[in-house]
């Protein structure tokens, strides 16, 4: 079975690209009727789901995946338990799926990539949310100790206030671009020509 | 037998020209019963034609082999003798005879869902919608058949590229229905709920002369699917048909109980009302839909909270939404806020949310640029409309008819005659039409457009 789509997209790092390959891929075996189940990837298909935040296609996916393989391939349930933690929003419960388990070579790199995006994720998460947070809840949604929570906080421009053990939270300034080129005046003379006739 | 092989002969010594196509495409629509009754032993003739090249003839061979039952032994020889021929096919071939083309796809999706393999069907599926529309607009009979094996196989994701086109031209009306009410349920899938409801709704207003249980089915979808997106179930827009109109309500009783419930706000109500009905829901598959109405009341419950407060504690919160404790609003807030269907800060501190308006100023680039992108989408529906229009308007059953009304108006009262066609527009878009041209519309500058075409459609048919 040709796998090197999938091969390519990992070496690449391209991990938001993984999941439609491996689904066109899926596709065209099935469609010769070849039983691919026993030697096809699905840790990686999986999380290259979650990775691109599709929690649907993974559930499915999850559902369609025969018993005995789920069984004998300890490493597709532990990817599963990062996507359930992701759709039942238990925010911590995702560091502890990652940090869970022993991720095997090919993976590796993946469930890191995953890792540090998610945390980026919360942090945006955080900060568009709340005002003010307690220090325990910043450790808890960032998968941090307290202490690394602080520092990481602090580094992004938040404010301490010791007394209460709360951190305010600093917005970061939205750049938004908003040139003018020379193509938008031809889009609205159409739309004028078009509203006029 | 010696009819086949001298059919077999004749077609392998064909070459591409068009006039021996169809030639030979004349033979083979007379020699159609002579193939049907050696059915059974067609196999090994089939091997013998190239399907890239001959493919009119492989078609018809094809399609008199699978006239007849195929025994379990031959099935997965059938599937991967049909799987290559839609990939190797010649388009041009394959519209000359579409029908046969189709019902060797209908087969072919029988078989797969018969052997329980429906993944095995996605992809030559999806690969003879696109050989057999003559343009992506086009609805055939085989998108409802492609969205039916995404459905079964769990591949929700793989329908979407054939549901993210749009279509302008349906040939069968029953076509329609089930590709609206299939499109519906994947897109319900995949939580894409605004364009689930838009399905449903053609689905539930497409012209019908009697209800039917396609309609019915999706109808029930909608009432869910509405509470679930915007907390209410919007009444039957004007050009739904009467039979849609006076009887969908009555079979759908338990659903419009429960839209009823949901309006009144109480989450303890609206789990009674679930309660009473729980077994209809669960016959009719919507147990999940019905779950997912339920908390999406805490939601709206809060929504609402946002156009009376500018700032509120996440006890009152908890206490107006009925939730057991501030920790649980904080976290509900906090999902919603994640989700954008909320803007607001949570003050831990002090324990309140304060509330703000959508940021969004359509100033920056990306959003012009999705503006652009709507606007041009609507030039082309309304090219299409005029054009539509004046293809009526140039057709002799319209121009007869309006040639006779003509005398009874003098030239003055010339502009008052469209609004009198108005309200026979009505009535015919309500009596339904058996090959009525559907059209997804936006209810904009357009629907004045579309009016002028309904009212010629209407003198035409009186």
């Amino acid at each position: 079975m040709d796998l090197s789509p999938i091969q390519k997209d990992l070496a690449s790092k391209c991990y938001s690209a993984v999941a439609d390959t491996c689904d066109d891929l899926m596709l065209k075996l099935a469609s010769r009727g070849i039983r691919y189940q026993d030697e096809w990837p699905f840790a990686i298909h999986l999380l290259g789901h979650v990775f691109a935040n599709d929690l649907n296609s993974a559930r499915f996916l999850w559902k369609s995946i025969p018993l005995e393989i789920k069984e004998s391939r300890p490493e597709i349930a532990a990817v599963w338990k990062i996507g359930q933690c992701l759709w039942t929003r238990d925010y911590a419960g995702v560091y502890d799926a990652i940090r869970g388990f022993d991720w095997s070579a090919e993976i590796t790199a993946m469930v890191v990539a995953f890792s540090e995006n998610y945390t980026k994720k919360m942090f945006q998460m955080l900060n568009s949310a709340y005002s003010t947070i307690s220090v325990t809840d910043v450790a808890h949604f960032l998968g941090m100790s307290e202490d690394r929570a602080i520092d990481y906080a602090l580094q992004h421009g938040w404010k301490l206030d010791s007394s209460c053990k709360m951190v305010i939270v600093k917005k970061p300034k939205t750049v938004t671009e908003r040139k003018l080129d020379p193509s938008k005046l031809q889009r609205l003379t159409e739309y004028v020509f078009h509203l006029e006739h | 037998m010696e009819s086949v092989e001298v059919l077999v002969a004749h077609i392998q010594g064909l070459f591409r020209s068009s006039d021996e196509v169809s030639q030979l495409h004349s033979l083979l629509k007379q020699s159609e019963d002579a193939l049907r009754s050696h059915a059974d032993r067609l196999v090994p003739f089939l091997s013998q034609i190239d399907p890239s090249i001959h493919t009119l003839g492989y078609l018809f061979l094809l399609e008199a082999y699978s006239s007849e039952s195929i025994s379990r032994e031959e099935t997965s020889g059938f599937l991967l003798s049909v799987v290559e021929f839609i990939n190797s096919c010649s388009t041009e071939q394959i519209r000359l005879a579409p029908e046969k083309f189709i019902s060797v796809c209908k087969i072919f999706k029988d078989q797969v869902m018969q052997l329980g393999v429906p993944m095995q069907g996605i992809a030559p599926m999806r690969m003879a919608i696109r050989k057999l529309q003559t343009s992506t607009e086009q609805l055939t009979t085989l998108h409802s058949d492609y969205l039916l094996l995404c459905l079964l196989a769990k591949c929700y994701k793989a329908g979407l590229s054939i549901l993210d086109d749009d279509i302008f031209e349906v040939d069968h009306l029953r076509d329609h229905f089930l590709y609206c009410y299939y499109g519906g349920m994947i897109n319900i899938g995949l939580k894409r709920f605004e364009k689930a409801l838009e399905c449903l709704h053609n689905a539930v207003t497409a012209p019908m002369t009697t209800l039917n249980a396609i309609a019915v089915e999706a109808y029930k979808k909608y009432i869910l699917v509405s509470l679930i997106l915007n907390g209410q179930v919007p009444s039957f827009p004007k050009y739904t048909s009467s039979a849609a109109l006076r009887n969908l309500k009555s079979y759908t009783q338990p659903y419009v109980d429960l839209a009823n419930s949901y309006a009144r706000g109480k989450s303890s109500e609206l789990e009674a009302c679930v309660q009473t009905n729980q077994e209809k829901f669960q016959s009719d598959s919507n147990l999940g839909l019905v779950k997912q109405v339920l908390s999406s009341l805490y939601k709206h419950n809060i929504q609402r909270l946002t156009q009376t407060y500018l700032t509120l504690s996440l006890q009152d919160i908890a206490n107006v939404a009925q939730l057991n404790s501030p920790k649980e609003a904080e976290m509900r807030v906090l999902q919603m806020i994640q989700d954008g269907e909320i803007f607001a800060t949570i003050n831990q501190k002090d324990g309140m949310v304060s509330f703000h308006e959508d940021p969004e100023q359509y100033k920056t680039c990306g959003m012009t640029e999705h503006i652009d992108f709507s606007i041009q989408r609507l030039m082309v529906l309304s090219k299409k409309l005029s054009s539509l229009d004046e293809h009526l308007s140039c057709d002799p059953t319209y121009l007869s008819k309006i040639g006779k009304e003509r005398q009874r108006f003098d030239f003055d009262e010339f502009d008052s005659v469209p609004h009198k066609f108005m309200q026979r527009a009505y009535l015919f878009i309500r009596k339904g039409s058996p090959n009525g041209v559907v059209r997804h519309c936006p209810q904009t500058i357009l629907s004045s457009s579309i009016m002028i075409v309904l009212e010629k459609r209407v003198t035409m048919r009186r």
